[in-house]
């Protein structure tokens, strides 16, 4: 069994971290600071929370500055594609360098707070696994977009790597063009219930 | 009663309800309240205790008794918590509210329990009764942010007992706080006589039945006759598209009859509306679950022009109905409504109007932002997820307990 796919999926709850923050120059200081999991939270929760809506911003720091009218960093935090990333310390630095190299000292006004959340999250195995490709369709028909987030997204963070884990157990079992099309899949700028048929399509050869 | 749920949000997110109520087996879960019907609490708790012991966890819910005294107190605590008033709470009026509590202690088990959640400040001094291994919860259904600093230190006399506490949002939360916070949107459950679907002929007449033409739009505010609901404004509003649109008003509300306020905001505003036809202000029982969801599903456009809110989870009702919502950049408001997909937040009388005839002028708009509101609760305000986040925080109370 040491080549079967297992199926699992994620959950989480939102835990309240005490921080806010007034001003750009707190919120930076925050950023370099805070959590692992207040950036999980905001960046790729986030990203999972409005993914089904057209929003213009899908990570809760760029729709912040957006609201505080910091339109070029919200455009540029939100430029930030997070499936790109595999080390949130990586990502923590990129997002205080854009903030710092963009953001003008010299205007200073208080803004509508932020709040630091994080998440709490919990990895649950769905009780099925996948031996061929087969039974591998028929798992991934039966998994929710929360499984689809973990595979396709923040399985990443946990093994440090830039290939999902649907795309590295088809490359182990010789399927690598099916492989390498789920891995190029632009599922930031999708939403997960579009990003679950194209998979089917890919896998089912019908793409 | 669960599958019930599967045509709403998926099979597949009710098997991992499954899951984790797995890893909770074998626990016991009461929740603790002040009031078996009536309120937003009361309402979520009748679905939310039958599903938990579904799913094979054993849960139960007790009412803590009080007379009048103690619970014209803790209403005192209530306003005090959600901001400081001409009114402060004394000395005896503490004494009393422990002298309920004992009596309490000693009519509600708490003892077989793991898990106990407290809901609101009236039964949170039972926290005395905690036992070593238990996880108690406080659950808050209101806006503490900027409490009266007296009502909030005798607050957290009992609230440092707890393991962990639970805020509809972090800005209701305040900043005092030292035990873990964990944020929890309420919910509105697809299966209550407020939500279900109606068929057309339903909707047509009840609103016929109340004189209201259910050819012509119809702006609608769902709300208890309340100045910080403003009412007024929503009128205002109304008069201002009216220059533009034959269109009604609608405002559905309730007062009970010791809200002697309430009724003067009723009185002022058939005032208000006296000589125009289109204006109809609908004082109706509270119960009036199935009038309330045929006036949401009627409605050409919701609004919700709150000058303060809570949470203001009528929002998400509407939006349940595919109806865009216009609301004030207030509360609970702006975590519902996403500005320009859902609907619109709003911040004057002006804009609201201004909003409300660009809807009414773009039908295509609001299948459009009504189709993405929908969508919106479906995955953020039902009473599912809800009830996943209630079993993830114990499973992480318990576990760190391990």
């Amino acid at each position: 069994m040491g080549n079967s796919f297992i199926f699992k999926t994620e959950l989480w709850i939102s835990k309240y971290t005490g921080i806010k923050v007034y001003t750009i120059r707190d919120f930076i200081e925050a950023l370099k600071v805070i959590d692992k999991l207040s950036l999980f939270y905001h960046v790729y929760i986030n990203m999972f929370k409005y993914h089904d809506l057209p929003v213009h911003y899908s990570n809760s720091f760029a729709y912040w500055l957006y609201k505080n009218n910091y339109i070029l960093l919200a455009e540029k935090i939100s430029a930030i594609d997070p499936v790109d990333y595999y080390d949130l310390e990586d990502l923590r630095r990129d997002l205080v360098h854009i903030l710092e190299t963009n953001y003008d000292e010299k205007i200073k006004r208080e803004l509508t707070p932020f709040y630091f959340r994080k998440a709490e999250r919990q990895i649950l195995e769905l009780g099925y696994q996948a031996k061929d490709l087969k039974e591998f369709i028929e798992g991934f028909k039966n998994s929710s977009i929360n499984s689809l987030f973990y595979h396709l997204i923040t399985s990443k963070l946990e093994k440090k790597s830039l290939i999902n884990d649907y795309s590295e157990w088809l490359i182990s079992i010789g399927e690598a063009k099916k492989a390498e099309f789920i891995n190029k899949l632009d599922i930031y700028s999708d939403n997960l219930y579009d990003i679950k048929k194209k998979i089917l399509n890919i896998l089912e050869d019908k793409k | 009663m669960i599958e019930k749920y599967i045509p709403y949000i998926g099979e597949e997110f009710i098997d991992e309800l499954f899951l984790i109520s797995r890893k909770l087996k074998g626990i016991k879960v009461l929740h603790v309240n002040s009031t078996k019907e009536g309120g937003g609490v009361a309402e979520i708790l009748n679905r939310l205790v039958p599903l938990m012991n579904e799913l094979g966890i054993e849960t139960d819910w007790q009412i803590i008794k009080g007379d009048r005294t103690f619970f014209n107190f803790t209403k005192k605590l209530h306003n005090l918590l959600h901001m400081p008033g001409k009114e402060e709470i004394n000395s005896d009026e503490i004494v009393y509210y422990l002298k309920i509590t004992y009596e309490n202690m000693n009519q509600i088990d708490t003892e077989n329990y793991d898990v106990i959640f407290i809901h609101d400040p009236q039964p949170m001094g039972l926290v005395i009764k905690k036992q070593p291994g238990q996880k108690w919860i406080w659950r808050c259904h209101i806006d503490t942010s900027t409490p009266d600093p007296k009502a909030w230190h005798f607050l957290e006399n009992f609230l440092n007992a707890y393991d962990a506490c639970i805020f509809h949002m972090p800005e209701f939360a305040y900043e005092g706080i030292t035990i873990p916070t964990y944020i929890i949107a309420p919910s509105i459950d697809p299966l209550h006589p407020k939500h279900i679907e109606l068929s057309q002929e339903e909707i047509i007449n009840t609103l016929t039945r109340f004189g209201i033409n259910p050819e012509k739009p119809i702006i609608l505010q769902v709300s208890r006759f309340d100045r910080l609901k403003d009412p007024f404004g929503v009128l205002k509003a109304y008069k201002l598209v009216k220059k533009k649109y034959d269109c009604q008003v609608v405002l559905v509300g309730a007062f009970a009859p010791d809200d002697p306020e309430g009724e003067q905001v009723y009185k002022e505003l058939l005032n208000f509306a006296t000589g125009d036809k289109d204006i109809f202000i609908l004082n109706l029982p509270p119960n009036s679950h199935k009038e309330i969801n045929a006036f949401q599903r009627g409605a050409t456009v919701v609004v919700q022009k709150s000058l303060k809110e809570g949470f203001g989870l009528v929002v998400s009702e509407a939006m349940w109905k595919a109806k865009p919502v216009i609301g004030s950049n207030v509360g609970g408001i702006k975590r519902q409504i996403v500005h320009g997909i859902t609907g619109y937040l709003v911040n004057s009388i002006e804009g609201t109007a201004v909003r409300i005839r660009y809807l009414l002028a773009n039908p295509e708009i609001r299948k459009t932002m009504g189709f993405h509101a929908k969508e919106r609760v479906r995955h953020r305000f039902l009473i599912i997820r809800h009830l996943r986040d209630y079993l993830l925080l114990i499973n992480r109370l318990l576990k760190n307990n391990d």
